[in-house]
């Protein structure tokens, strides 16, 4: 899958990924995101991931997101998720993540 | 019973010792009794030689006494000469004849003196052997002409008749001795002037004859001189007709002496022309001698005892011819038992165990004839042992064929465990040999499924590549995707191309839509196969047959349509079936097959295609199937269910992931599956395909299987694996209200999949997880 990783204001990093976020895409997903925060000269406060251009997600895409969660709330940041495509927002509710994440 | 050799050789031998026997007996018998005989006339001669020789020359010597004394009394009366000169005369006389008793001149009454009447001269031989003149006979008292011996032979002497010989009488004059008194006439000048006579004692003859033991004093071939018992004596005068003595035992009480002799039983009617008579129970032997004088001796012999030597000779000579013929028999026999029988025996055995397959090295030295055929038994079995060796490879190599065979044929059954729409099954029943049934299905697209039987004539090796050749060919050309007119016409004529050796196929087939029920099928001489619709009985399915596949290569073979509901069923056998033979050589046939295929009641195939096996085996029981017993049946299920099903498999591993997904994708968008399906199984799918990845094989590799299966409103989704058995569904579900920083971060998929599928299933089945999803879908 391809993943780009733009820095925006002074602590935020926008993050836009295609493809499927499975089995297979979805640690190289989290790995690059985490890569890209550490190696960032500011400490990322604010992570926004494009999930516009997501097919698909699965457990192990939402285990991820979770993870980040987790890793931005540890540091008083916020992630948010932008353009979720309908089919997959039954997903994000099904696993409870709508009640933390603001899906719509 | 006479059919062994050995019976037959003693049989023959036997009759010809018996032959033999027959003639040894034979001359036996005769030569006994020309023995018999000579020993009759030698004994008879002996008796002639020395007994009654002697007695006639006594008879003689008398009768020459007697002559004498009336030549002196003719004299005396001519002369008139001295008494005392006379009497010397008569003393010398005497001395010439020793064995005179006495005897006298007796003139008759007044003849040579008128006044003188009686006037006679007598002398006798007294105690001393001396010539004593005894005037005593001239007295008044003893008056001569009136005694018995005086009157009998005056009376009877005539000139031609001159010795009147006297019955036997007692001599009265002191000494008591039996007499004969012999007398003749004198005559002077034809006047009978007196008598003259002779005494004869004969008590010493009849003492002789009473002892008489006749071989003792004969020449005999026996030397042992050994006396006859029981012989007996007749002495008497058949002249005169009376008996003088006999020693005849059964007669011994009476006195018979002067008696007729027809008072012997045995003499007067038996005794002329017979060889032996019958008395009192026993046989004798006559001898009857006849004297000069007319008496008659008659010596009887027991001829038991006579022959007795003889017959004990001949007796012990059959005895010795007997042990003779016995030794050579048992001679014979044993010789045949050592040299012909016990090695034809031994020659069986070796037989015996050479059949059994057993090694063996024949010894027989003697006779040279068996042993070389005991040399020539050694080298058989060596022959028959490497031809059997050979055979048996044959054998075995026939064997691994007849297993290649049919192994092509296809033997696991369900073979399309994920086609629900029919079942089949099929089984042969292979012959001794390899042979030429083969049954052949598969699906030539994805709806059409073929199946086949058929059976190539012949049998043997030549069949069975022929019938590879056959089935090879059929499936590959029917493949390809041909119509099944075209499909038929083309298997023929490559059939024909490759058969050279004038073989030809028999084969019925049907290709039937298994969505539509719509069924095409063909026969080329084969057995019309049997079905079942509606529920009816079995009958023959309609529809000619063509001619068999590799007859002619241009022929136009005719098929036929026809479409099966469910429940249809068809049953295609080979005459392996119908033409199985009892051990009454009667055929199983079309009949039996039809009762037994209605009689069955279950929805098995498989067990009614065993059933009908077990019943034609049963059918032949022993007897040793010549063809292939070949079935198969075929039973459509449905075809509103319209299943589709697919099965993915490969190596469980996270690498193969993708293509697995892409798999799925592929269904789903073959099968126009709704985007949110789609992506309920996109999900549920990674997870279990993680899981058993991820924790299936933890030390070792192994494959996951996959199958999807779309029905009519569901999609069954069913995941198997071989790795340890684990059951996700016993893994606790997270608290999705928990606030996100509590949450853990496994046990999501899981969930989701529970949440997901409509229902879902666990279990672990022949050391298999199989998890089996199933989704709900609305028909859009």
């Amino acid at each position: 899958m391809e993943i780009s990783c733009k820095n925006f204001g002074i602590d935020g990093l926008y993050v836009k990924a295609s493809g499927r976020l499975d089995l297979d895409s979805a640690v190289e997903y989290g790995v690059k995101i985490k890569d890209t925060m550490e190696d960032a000269q500011e400490d990322i406060k604010e992570l926004v991931l494009d999930f516009s251009q997501i097919t698909f997600i699965s457990s192990f895409g939402l285990k991820v997101i979770l993870e980040l969660y987790k890793e931005m709330q540890a540091k008083q940041g916020s992630l948010k998720l932008k353009d979720i495509p309908e089919q997959l927002k039954s997903s994000f509710k099904m696993v409870g993540f709508d009640k933390f994440l603001d899906i719509d | 019973m006479f059919k062994t050799l050995k019976s037959k050789i003693t049989v023959t031998a036997i009759v010809m010792l018996a032959l033999l026997l027959s003639a040894f007996g034979f001359l036996t018998v005769i030569s006994r009794m020309k023995t018999k005989q000579l020993m009759v006339q030698n004994y008879s001669f002996s008796i002639n030689a020395s007994f009654l020789e002697e007695i006639n020359d006594k008879i003689v010597s008398l009768e020459d006494n007697l002559k004498s004394l009336a030549l002196i009394g003719s004299l005396h009366y001519k002369t008139s000469r001295s008494d005392e000169l006379t009497d010397q005369v008569i003393v010398r006389i005497f001395r010439n004849y020793p064995g005179t008793l006495g005897g006298g001149i007796w003139y008759k009454p007044y003849i040579m003196n008128k006044n003188k009447k009686y006037d006679c001269f007598y002398a006798y031989r007294n105690k001393d052997n001396k010539v004593v003149i005894d005037k005593n006979f001239s007295s008044e008292e003893y008056d001569y002409p009136n005694q018995g011996w005086y009157k009998q032979i005056i009376s009877k002497v005539t000139p031609k008749r001159n010795i009147v010989w006297s019955r036997p009488y007692y001599e009265n004059q002191g000494s008591y001795t039996m007499m004969v008194t012999a007398g003749t006439g004198m005559y002077v000048d034809g006047e009978l002037v007196g008598i003259a006579t002779v005494d004869w004692e004969i008590s010493s003859l009849i003492e002789d004859i009473s002892k008489m033991k006749p071989f003792e004093r004969t020449f005999s071939m026996y030397k042992s001189g050994r006396e006859i018992k029981n012989s007996f004596a007749l002495f008497g005068n058949t002249d005169d007709d009376y008996i003088i003595t006999t020693t005849d035992p059964y007669l011994a009480n009476k006195s018979l002496v002067g008696h007729s002799m027809k008072e012997i039983p045995w003499f007067a009617e038996n005794l002329y022309g017979r060889t032996y008579i019958t008395y009192h129970g026993k046989k004798y032997v006559p001898f009857y001698r006849k004297l000069r004088n007319g008496m008659v001796l008659v010596i009887c012999v027991p001829k038991s005892a006579m022959f007795w030597r003889i017959d004990s000779f001949y007796f012990g000579m059959l005895l010795i011819i007997l042990f003779f013929i016995i030794a050579i028999l048992a001679l014979m026999y044993f010789g045949m038992n050592k040299y012909i029988i016990k090695p034809i025996d031994k020659l069986i055995q070796i037989a015996h165990k050479i059949s059994k397959g057993e090694d063996v090295n024949i010894k027989i030295e003697k006779p040279e004839e068996f042993a070389q055929l005991a040399a020539t038994y050694n080298k058989m079995t060596q022959d028959i042992k490497s031809i059997t060796k050979e055979r048996e490879h044959i054998n075995s190599e026939l064997n691994i064929a007849k297993s290649i065979q049919a192994s092509t044929l296809p033997s696991v059954f369900p073979p399309f465990p994920d086609r629900d729409e029919f079942d089949i099954y099929a089984l042969m029943e292979p012959a001794k040999e390899v042979g030429g049934d083969f049954y052949d299905f598969y699906f030539i697209d994805e709806n059409h499924f073929m199946f086949l039987i058929a059976d190539v004539s012949g049998k043997g090796v030549p069949a069975a590549l022929f019938m590879m050749t056959a089935k090879t060919l059929i499936s590959n050309l029917s493949q390809v995707g041909y119509e099944p007119k075209e499909l038929i016409q083309l298997i023929n004529r490559k059939i024909c191309e490759t058969n050279k050796q004038g073989l030809f196929v028999t084969m019925f087939s049907g290709i039937i839509n298994v969505v539509t029920g719509e069924i095409t099928y063909i026969n080329c001489g084969h057995n019309p196969p049997l079905i079942k619709t509606n529920s009816c009985e079995y009958k023959y399915l309609d529809g000619e047959s063509n001619i068999v596949l590799g007859a002619f290569d241009d022929f136009d073979f005719k098929i036929y349509k026809s479409v099966l509901n469910i429940g249809d069923t068809l049953c295609l056998y080979t005459d392996g079936v119908t033409e199985a033979t009892n051990h009454n050589d009667e055929m199983y046939g079309e009949k039996r097959l039809l009762e037994k295929i209605n009689k069955f009641d279950n929805d098995d195939i498989k067990t009614m295609a065993f059933d009908i096996r077990n019943d034609v085996l049963k059918y032949t029981e022993k007897i040793e199937r010549s063809d292939d017993l070949t079935l198969l049946i075929f039973k459509y299920r449905s075809k509103h269910h319209s299943v589709r099903k697919t099965i993915y498999k490969a190596p469980a591993s996270r690498e193969n992931y993708k293509q697995f997904y892409e798999w799925l994708h592929g269904i789903c968008k073959d099968w126009n599956i709704s985007a949110e399906l789609t992506n309920k199984l996109d999900m549920c799918g990674e997870e279990i395909y993680a899981n058993i990845a991820f924790y299936a094989y933890p030390q070792t590799q192994g494959d996951i299987r996959v199958s999807v299966q779309k029905e009519d409103n569901r999609i069954i989704l069913r995941f198997e694996d071989d790795g340890v058995p684990y059951n996700p569904l016993e893994k606790p579900d997270p608290d999705i209200n928990l606030p996100p920083e509590q949450r853990p971060l496994g046990g999501l998929g899981i969930f989701m999949v529970k949440e997901m599928a409509n229902d879902i299933q666990y279990e672990f089945t022949n050391g298999s997880n199989i998890l089996t999803l199933k989704f709900n879908y609305n028909m859009e």
